[in-house]
């Protein structure tokens, strides 16, 4: 009861304070810096730029306040030199509890003050997308936590050191790290978490999840910091050490502070969100095991149901072998990492199986024994919380599994089969899946999914046909547009919050012109024997993909900000271009694996076109400021990074370092040198139209079954330069 | 030298020099090891440029560091003996510049803990030892500053003691704001940006006219500064 007392009387001197009160304030105004100055999310839908930026930004600004005011507040005491007749009244101990229960208290009250002072201002600057459980969400997890982790850290600080000098400066180096070197790791960046996007048209339950287990694992860590640096609290007249060895004579109080400092740790290392996969991202260890010798796969199918509540999803895939080798085969299938393996099956009898602990391009190896017979059925059940790669851990969110939207890519869908040969028909597969009445499934592909069943609890069974080991479901709240376009009809599906801002985009009219305008130059595609062509839009995820009869379109191209922009032209939607691209290089044209020193890929010609089709379709002037000048400069640059120069100190970097640099210089390669030499083989052979020429023959050339890909010497030869004289010069001058 | 001595023995030898010493190493190695690795405007980890940068990185630290000595001197403790120590028998003006020195050299202690650390840095993951291509920048980068700091920071610290932890926030808020290409080492631009201006690949190293000027002139304000105070203080406990 003392306690409570306590506390009511230092909570009520703390809002008798100028310093709180001018710290509550400051707090509730800091969101405004994420508007104009602070902006780590990146991305140009409304949600990133009016909520995300000013959450995360009223966090760093509170934290950082929050921090200061409790180191004030702390040293008050001593400040006044009134520390020993408070001791002998109060026991030090409570009254740390008694000061950081007021300050997390007047952090909550702070953190309620700015969501109520930025409610309006969001509602205004979002639009149609506002969303209010985002906006709670955002300002608790962005925001708010911030503000208690920078009261612990600061706290601890002071009492472990009980001098303002000292805690100041520990505090101002910690929030540093996480500001700066440790802003890119999503673990580690405890007051502005790494968040480069939010969603408008879906939901954003996946990248709010990692944020919170960020926030729960620094709040253990530091609780448990804090209950350490209680026990060093000193007392009667010891020192630190002295007051630490009396104050852990309870053997319960050091025992909490390892306890939660153990649960940090342990969070720390198991967090579910991010694989292991192998940082080398040319390893393709998995492409090198071996078939299985006189075994094919007739037939697979899989029964899937994704848990939209927990973002999980449990499912069960029967897969149908012929093994005329008469002996037992080792199969090999890639698996999402986060998900585990709870039975596998042959002909209803339970085989052994294993899954290794190397993994690349987030899939880990899961291995089983199938039996000799010349017919045998395998099934396994596996489930989980589909993890993402580590590779792309700062940006989040893609494999989102909810209500309103769900994204299953290859081995988070099912096991991907890996080292049998098809049957005659290929891998034909049956997906089924039970979905919220409310989503529609859409397979990345040519398939058609419909509704085989409904059930009593509103939800509904999809079942969609397919052909190949992997394969890719979309679901949502999609509406579908049907565009005729080169011979084609497009499938146009988008999220149903995204229509106005579609229609105002004339999102439809720009797919129309980009398919003509492919089909037109290049010709039509070979492999829509049933003409149509889906573009599906995504969850913001920063880029795309496409594959036979399917592209991506990405949230963002097409936002109310970008329409709004009058300084981007009419350029929004570079992506679907991408994408939509891809179906002519890349899928209609194959392109082999690029070597590690190649720069040849689907990637080149792709980038190329839709540099192409921009400056046909919005100027000139554009296309050479936002794509050539861009090549030139990324080019140049890498021409002239310090590794790339000098390889020998590189290969003396730790190898996780070589990977990260190794991996961004291979992407300027792919994206910016080739597609300049493209251009630079554009003027060697006369221009535009002559190039035009040279591609759509290459496009509609025979293909060698045996080896159908489009390579550079093929480039070379119908161009009729050689490699040499496509070699860009130091200045880059093309 | 003996007011100096025992003013560097009170400022270095104690836990509060001791614990920013580890924060700056901890902090510097986190930079040297995740933004400093990877070299600047094309330029090699061990560089000039790069190892400019790596110190400008380090400037908000060892700012807050300098005037954190200061507070030895403004804190109400150290007021509440300020009439012994008035009454020892040496100049007040004298006595006033030995303990800058004494926090000069606290300064400048913390900063020899950063480029040592980059020197072993430079070892442990390059082999390279030429130690010799750093002290330029290590001088123009840090030299200015700390004095400067020191020089603003003991007058701040006169007028208000509370004004130095303001004062600490400065070198942040420089970074943000878009200052002029001369101060480009409070900025952050200039060891990133000003290589890339010249022409040849691995620019030796170079200052532009305006940046000597700014940081020697910040230099001679931080020395001034140091010079005033004393003879004002003098002037005032005249009175």
């Amino acid at each position: 009861m003392k306690a409570v007392r306590l506390f009511a009387l230092e909570f009520g001197r703390l809002l008798h304070d100028r310093l709180a009160w001018c710290v509550l304030l400051l707090t509730a105004l800091a969101p405004a810096a994420g508007l104009w100055l602070y902006q780590p999310a990146t991305a140009s839908t409304m949600l990133s730029l009016y909520l995300a930026n000013p959450a995360i930004a009223g966090g760093v600004g509170g934290g950082i306040l929050f921090g200061l005011l409790t180191v004030w507040e702390l040293d008050r005491v001593h400040r006044s030199r009134a520390d020993a007749l408070i001791d002998a009244a109060v026991s030090p101990r409570t009254m740390a509890w008694v000061r950081l229960l007021a300050l997390l208290l007047a952090a909550v009250l702070a953190a309620v003050l700015a969501m109520l002072v930025w409610l309006p201002v969001s509602r205004w600057r979002i639009g149609a997308v506002f969303n209010s459980a985002d906006y709670a969400l955002a300002y608790v997890l962005l925001m708010g936590l911030a503000l208690p982790l920078a009261i612990l850290a600061a706290a601890a600080a002071y009492q472990f050191t009980r001098r303002a000098d000292l805690s100041l400066a520990l505090f101002a180096a910690f929030a540093a790290l996480s500001l700066t070197v440790w802003a890119d790791d999503w673990q580690l960046c405890w007051l502005n978490p790494c968040v480069w996007a939010l969603s408008d048209d879906f939901s954003n339950l996946r990248i709010f999840r990692s944020v919170a287990w960020m926030r729960l694992t620094w709040l253990a860590a530091l609780a448990g910091v804090w209950a350490a640096s209680c026990l060093c609290i000193r007392q009667y007249g010891k020192g630190l050490l002295g007051s630490l060895a009396h104050s852990a004579r309870r053997v319960y109080r050091p025992a909490i502070a390892l306890l939660l400092a153990g649960g940090a740790v342990a969070a720390y290392v198991a967090q579910p969100f991010t694989d292991q996969s192998n940082p080398d991202q040319t390893a393709m260890t998995f492409y090198e095991i071996p078939y299985a010798q006189d075994v094919v796969c007739t037939g697979r199918s899989a029964q899937v149901f994704p848990d939209t509540a927990a973002g999980s999803l449990s499912g069960t895939a029967s897969y149908r072998f012929q093994n005329t080798s008469g002996q037992e085969q080792t199969v090999a299938f890639g698996i999402n990492p986060g998900y585990t393996v709870c039975r596998v099956q042959a002909d209803g009898v339970d085989v052994p199986f294993s899954v290794g602990a190397y993994q690349e391009y987030n899939e880990a190896l899961l291995e089983t024994t199938l039996p000799a017979g010349e017919q045998v059925e395998l099934t396994i059940e596996y489930g989980g919380f589909p993890q993402e790669s580590r590779n792309m851990a700062t940006m989040q969110g893609g494999k989102e599994i909810s209500d309103a939207y769900l994204c299953l890519e290859n081995s988070v869908l099912s096991p991907r089969l890996m080292n049998v040969q098809p049957g005659p028909d290929g891998y034909p597969a049956t997906i089924e899946i039970t979905l919220p009445g409310s989503m529609t499934a859409i397979p990345f592909g040519n398939s058609v999914a419909e509704v085989v069943a409904e059930h009593s609890d509103g939800t509904k069974t999809w079942r969609y046909t397919d052909n190949g080991t992997g394969g890719i479901l979309y679901a949502g709240d999609y509406i579908c547009e049907e565009i005729q376009a080169g011979g084609l009809t497009i499938a146009f599906y988008y999220g149903r919050k995204h229509q106005p801002v579609m229609e105002a985009a004339g999102a439809a009219g720009a797919v129309r012109e980009v398919v003509e305008y492919c089909t037109a130059h290049y010709g039509p595609l070979p492999f829509g024997a049933d003409g149509t062509l889906k573009l599906v839009q995504s969850r913001v995820a920063g880029g795309g993909y496409a594959t036979n009869g399917a592209s991506l379109l990405d949230e963002a191209d097409f936002t109310a900000e970008n329409l709004g922009d009058t300084g981007k032209g009419g350029a929004a939607g570079e992506v679907m271009i991408h994408e939509l691209v891809h179906q002519w290089w890349g899928l209609g044209n194959m392109f082999d694996t690029a070597g590690a020193d190649s720069a040849w890929s689907a990637e080149g010609l792709t980038v190329y076109t839709t540099y192409r089709i921009v400056k046909a379709l919005y100027g000139a002037g554009y296309a050479q400021e936002q794509y050539v000048d861009r090549w030139r400069q990324a080019v140049a640059d890498y021409n002239l990074d310090f590794y790339v120069r000098n390889p020998d100190y590189l290969a003396g970097l730790p190898e996780e370092k070589q990977l990260e640099i190794t991996g961004n210089l291979a992407y300027v390669r792919q994206y910016c040198e080739m597609p300049l030499k493209i251009l630079k083989a554009e003027q060697l052979v006369g221009g535009e139209e002559q190039m035009d020429a040279i591609l759509r023959a290459l496009f509609n050339r025979e293909l060698d079954p045996s080896y159908p890909y489009l390579t550079e010497q093929d480039f070379l030869d119908a161009c009729g330069l050689t490699q040499e004289e496509l070699n860009l010069d130091d200045d880059l001058e093309i | 030298m003996t007011i100096w001595k025992y003013e560097c023995k009170r400022l270095l030898w104690n836990k509060f020099f001791c614990g920013f010493v580890l924060i700056v190493l901890f902090y510097g190695w986190q930079v040297l090891s995740s933004v400093t690795i990877l070299g600047v405007s094309h330029t090699a980890p061990f560089s000039p440029w790069s190892f400019g940068d790596y110190l400008c990185r380090m400037i908000p630290l060892l700012w807050m560091g300098t005037l954190l000595l200061l507070t030895f001197f403004t804190s109400g403790k150290a007021r509440r003996v300020g009439a012994l120590t008035d009454a020892a028998p040496v100049a007040p003006r004298r006595y006033a510049l030995a303990r800058c020195a004494a926090a000069l050299t606290g300064a400048l202690a913390l900063a020899l803990g950063c480029i040592l650390q980059a020197a072993v840095f430079y070892g442990w993951y390059f082999d390279w030892y030429g130690w010799g291509t750093l002290a330029l920048p290590a001088l123009l980068s840090l030299l200015p500053v700390l004095m400067f700091a020191l020089g603003s920071g003991w007058v701040l610290g006169q007028i208000r003691p509370w004004l130095l932890y303001v004062w600490m926030l400065a070198p942040v808020v420089c970074r943000v704001l878009p200052l002029p290409g001369a101060l480009g080492i409070w900025s952050g631009a200039f060891f990133s940006g000003y290589p890339l201006t010249l022409e040849n690949l691995d620019p030796a190293w170079s200052v532009p006219a305006g940046v000597l000027a700014a940081q020697c002139g910040l230099l001679a304000v931080g020395a001034a500064l140091l010079a005033v105070r004393p003879v004002c203080a003098k002037r005032s406990q005249a009175g």
